[in-house]
């Protein structure tokens, strides 16, 4: 979506073995836009080691009223993965409910205009079962609003929309292992870095926000499931280290769907 | 169809917002041949993602990116420069930063690199500019 400062390197800085050294490794780029994956890349990973029911990972319907605008962002970002994981079930109804709820909560935030036109592109494919275009408009709906998001000033949003997309996510794909526990299945759940990386993301956001207490909250739970998801390369997660898991993002959840702030 | 859908979509979010870093219209033309090379991979099944990674290389230089990528999924990591004539190569390392082993895809100033990672978490492209005065590039990928 945005295009940060390119980080350049001597073409000589990798090795005969090709191994790249640790200074160049911490230097380089890392963006919103392509080092964080969409909830799409990581169902797609799911989909392959299982059947995954996915129509058996909706949950109820959820508030579209919040009024504070962090706690928006973040249900905005869960919406977006909820719009995912219909699109895995291929269930067109479910996905004309959520693109409405986007449209909504969008709404809320004030980045409606441009997004009205992906509400009814978002409905239109979804009558016609175009679902690789759904995911796609999905991932397009999610950045325009990051986009919106940025020309209004409110870039400290927009982690805050990634980082509710992948806490969501987590949740989801936690709780298909544990329904169907597979070796191949549990592999995607290590996510160091990328936690890390949305950690000091939300580092970066104004004191005024990152004091917010849903924020602060949301953010200290974050360094916890840093830890749960830190498995060694080549270690497969145990069924245990992935309910572990379930039930960290799932107080997450519960905080971020609360009508009821964090004091 | 889909690839031009792609295309017109990035347009209208590139439209939209107000990038931290204005695109220049070289990187816009090394998208659109990033996206030109991603297009054909989606034949195979693969989906583009809807984000990129623009700037610009010089010679004898690469520009490194980390991205998170998860095992079981297939990737290729398209890239192009805007300048002719130039040669570009693209390569991906693991988080120790050995190079991992891709299928690969060169054909002047546009390149690609594929694999299928056995463990999921970061890793790193590189563009290195193997020929050529440098210039703006554009780095997409895809997945399946």
């Amino acid at each position: 979506m945005l295009t940060l400062g390119t980080v350049v390197f001597a073409a000589s800085g990798a090795t005969d073995t090709g191994r790249l050294p640790a200074d160049q490794l911490a230097k380089a780029a890392r963006s919103d836009s392509i080092s964080i994956p969409t909830p799409g890349e990581l169902f797609a990973a799911l989909g392959k080691s299982e059947k995954t029911n996915w129509s058996g990972q909706y949950r109820g319907p959820m508030p579209v009223t919040y009024s504070n605008r962090a706690q928006i962002a973040l249900n905005l970002g869960g919406l977006i993965a909820d719009g995912f994981i219909a699109v895995e079930a291929k269930d067109s109804q479910q996905v004309k409910n959520i693109g409405s709820d986007i449209i909504k909560l969008a709404k809320a935030l004030g980045v409606s205009e441009h997004l009205l036109g992906r509400g009814k592109s978002i409905n239109e494919f979804a009558e016609n079962s175009e679902w690789d275009t759904l995911q796609e408009e999905l991932e397009a709906t999610q950045n325009e609003v990051k986009a919106s998001m940025q020309s209004h000033a409110d870039q400290d949003l927009v982690i805050l929309v990634t980082l509710g997309g992948w806490i969501r996510g987590t949740q989801v794909v936690t709780a298909a292992i544990m329904q169907n526990y597979d070796e191949r299945s549990a592999k995607v759940l290590r996510q160091p870095a990328l936690v890390h990386f949305m950690q000091s993301k939300i580092n970066e956001v104004s004191p005024e926000l990152r004091q917010e207490p849903l924020v602060k909250d949301v953010s200290e739970q974050l360094n916890g499931i840093e830890k749960l998801i830190s498995f060694p390369a080549g270690k497969t997660p145990a069924a245990d280290d992935v309910r572990k898991v379930n039930e960290a993002v799932g107080k997450v959840m519960i905080k971020i769907e609360s009508k009821e702030m964090p004091k | 169809m889909k690839r031009w859908f792609l295309i017109f979509l990035s347009a209208l979010v590139l439209a939209a917002s107000t990038a931290v870093r204005a695109e220049t219209d070289a990187e816009v033309q090394a998208r659109k041949d990033a996206l030109d090379i991603a297009g054909a991979f989606s034949n195979d099944g693969f989906k583009i993602r809807d984000g990129h990674w623009c700037g610009v290389i010089k010679p004898h230089e690469h520009a490194l990116v980390a991205v998170n990528l998860y095992a079981g999924n297939q990737y290729w990591f398209s890239a192009a420069a805007a300048a002719e004539p130039s040669k570009i190569g693209v390569s991906v390392y693991d988080e120790t930063g050995k190079q991992v082993t891709t299928e690969s895809y060169n054909d002047g100033e546009k390149a690609a690199a594929g694999f299928s990672p056995v463990n999921s978490g970061q890793y790193f492209v590189s563009v290195d500019l193997v020929e050529g005065d440098g210039g703006s590039f554009c780095l997409v990928y895809s997945y399946k």
